[in-house]
């Protein structure tokens, strides 16, 4: 489905993001990529999604392959035309629109009835979207703007869905239902799934694999039970509860002398 | 009264002009954030094609003629010289823009001279007399061609698919991408009918008096037209554009004894007023602060 080999990302020629990653994702596989700030989880999402030109970016060494074709410098629309979807961080619709202008706007590709048919079932999915369904998607809520954006994802058809930190800014009881709902999306469409996290916790109990990236490299890769059960990983991503300011300097310092 | 309602009616036709050209400058810039500085030159390639065609065409079938050549023109343009420049800093898109500007003014002198020219055939005179008022043909072929087109555009901006996709692209284009949504080939579209609503208005204007190189001064007028309407409201275009015609026709008829060659000050010093007031124009979005 996709498979990204020794990935390196370079922005403005100088600033290396990604530092030859290799990741996959198989068919109908949910996989969370998890890693703190700055490690280059976003990157990864736009060198996949074709739009680091957009972001200054490009691709120095490595492959993407998506659906078996090499697509590493392909433009966005055909990546899209491929069937992989890509949510971005930072809720990237349409503020201006209403929900249901940013529902025509991501399902650009389909017949009227077949838009029609996808914005029913958006709306029964989400009925507090069909309520705010004529107000400006600015104004929605966090969590509104979350499903809003899952609906727009469903509208282009994918069969990878990339989602970029859908849990950002929203309080923990949303994170769950965002996390359930992608669970359920996926289950009944059979899509695979390529959930970007920080917050591990929650990516954690939907997905089957995991990998961590930190400082542009895949740091650590497997099963999502053995990301559970590891110790660093669960210290350093899961935030165990006892880990204090104090262990992660020591963490931060161990690191950089590896 | 009576005395004050003949140059309404010109003010009026003007201000359809205005609005049509404004309504093609305001929508690149919304679409693609580039302030089309050639906009008058836009103006005025649509003219001399309309100018040439009527050279062997009756006038009517002269500007059908010329309005898909000049959608072509527009795209030509945004391949020329916007889309290499995209994602650039605005500005150099802009400093292109003026500098094909200055290209085209001299193109254009030097494949149909400097003279002004008039066209061979006319507009049907639909001009007619209301009370004692007399509409000329040239006041109610502006008003028929802008009035409807310009509401038309309005309409299928906001209730076409295309159109919500123009506006999606325009305000966040790589969330717009990131959808598969191919943004190019839009947004060249958006280049091309501004380019047809210039030559549509060039096309006019050249029926009404003739065809120069002065047409290019018409284009300064957008920018006030524009700013009053709210710069980034395609309706605010159309609408202000009917109100700086009917201002400058009412200075006309009262200023102008006062104080001679006012009018041409006109347009700026209300913008400057109106700007004073509502610093997001008359008919401007407000910018949605929570995220």
């Amino acid at each position: 489905m996709l498979s990204v080999e020794n990935l390196k990302v370079v922005y403005r020629g100088v600033i290396l993001a990604l530092d030859g990653v290799s990741l996959e994702v198989r068919e109908g596989e949910a996989v969370a990529l998890l890693g703190p700030n700055g490690a280059g989880k976003s990157s990864l999402v736009r060198a996949i999604a074709g739009l680091l030109p957009k972001f200054e970016g490009r691709v120095l060494d490595g492959h993407v392959r998506l659906m078996g074709r090499e697509a590493t410098h392909l433009d966005p629309v055909r990546i899209s035309a491929l069937g992989l979807t890509a949510v971005l961080e930072g809720r990237p619709l349409f503020r201006y629109l209403t929900p249901v202008e940013n529902l025509v706007a991501a399902g650009h590709r389909l017949s009227p009835r077949e838009l029609k048919e996808g914005m029913e079932e958006v709306f029964a999915r989400f009925p507090r979207l069909y309520e705010r369904r004529h107000e400006q998607a600015g104004y929605l809520s966090g969590g509104e703007q979350q499903m809003l954006l899952l609906g727009m994802a469903l509208l282009t058809r994918p069969k990878l869905l990339v989602v970029d930190e859908p849990s950002l800014g929203l309080a923990p009881r949303l994170v769950a239902e965002v996390m359930a709902t992608l669970d359920a999306l996926r289950r009944e469409k059979g899509l695979s799934l390529l959930l970007v996290e920080q917050n591990a916790r929650a990516a954690l109990s939907i997905v089957d694999r995991v990998y961590v990236l930190e400082r542009g490299r895949v740091v650590f890769e497997g099963e999502a039970k053995a990301a559970a059960e590891d110790q660093d990983v669960m210290e350093f991503y899961l935030g165990k509860e006892e880990v204090g300011f104090r262990q992660a300097r020591r963490y931060r310092r161990r690191k950089r002398w590896v | 009264m009576s005395d004050l309602l003949p140059y309404l009616v010109g003010g009026l036709a003007n201000g359809a002009l205005y609005g049509l050209l404004a309504l093609g400058f305001v929508l690149v810039y919304r679409a693609t954030s580039v302030v089309n500085f050639a906009i008058g030159e836009f103006l005025l390639v649509g003219a001399y094609l309309t100018y040439t065609f009527a050279l062997f065409l009756p006038l009517p079938l002269a500007i059908l003629a010329a309005l898909p050549l000049a959608f072509l023109f527009g795209l030509l343009v945004e391949r020329g010289f916007v889309r290499p420049l995209l994602g650039r800093n605005v500005v150099a898109v802009i400093m292109a823009t003026i500098g094909l500007a200055a290209a085209l003014d001299g193109g254009v002198q030097l494949l149909w001279g400097p003279d002004l020219k008039y066209l061979p055939g006319s507009l049907p005179d639909l001009g007619f007399a209301m009370g004692e008022v007399f509409v000329p043909s040239r006041a109610v072929w502006n008003l028929l061609l802008a009035v409807p087109l310009g509401l038309l555009l309005l309409f299928l901006l906001r209730r076409s698919r295309y159109g919500v996709l123009v506006r999606a692209i325009s305000e966040r284009e790589v969330a717009a991408l990131a959808l598969g949504i191919p943004t190019a080939r839009i947004l060249a579209g958006v280049w091309g009918v501004s380019a047809l609503l210039a030559t549509l208005a060039g096309a006019l204007l050249a029926a009404a008096s003739g065809v120069g190189y002065n047409l290019v001064f018409l284009g300064l007028k957008v920018f006030p037209v524009a700013i009053l309407g709210g710069f980034d409201s395609v309706g605010g275009a159309l609408v202000a554009g009917f109100l700086l015609g009917a201002l400058e026709a009412l200075s006309q008829r009262y200023l102008e004894p006062i104080l001679p060659g006012f009018t041409e000050a006109l347009p700026f010093v209300v913008v400057l007023l109106v700007l004073l007031a509502r610093p997001y124009g008359l008919f401007g979005e407000r910018q949605i602060e929570r995220v």
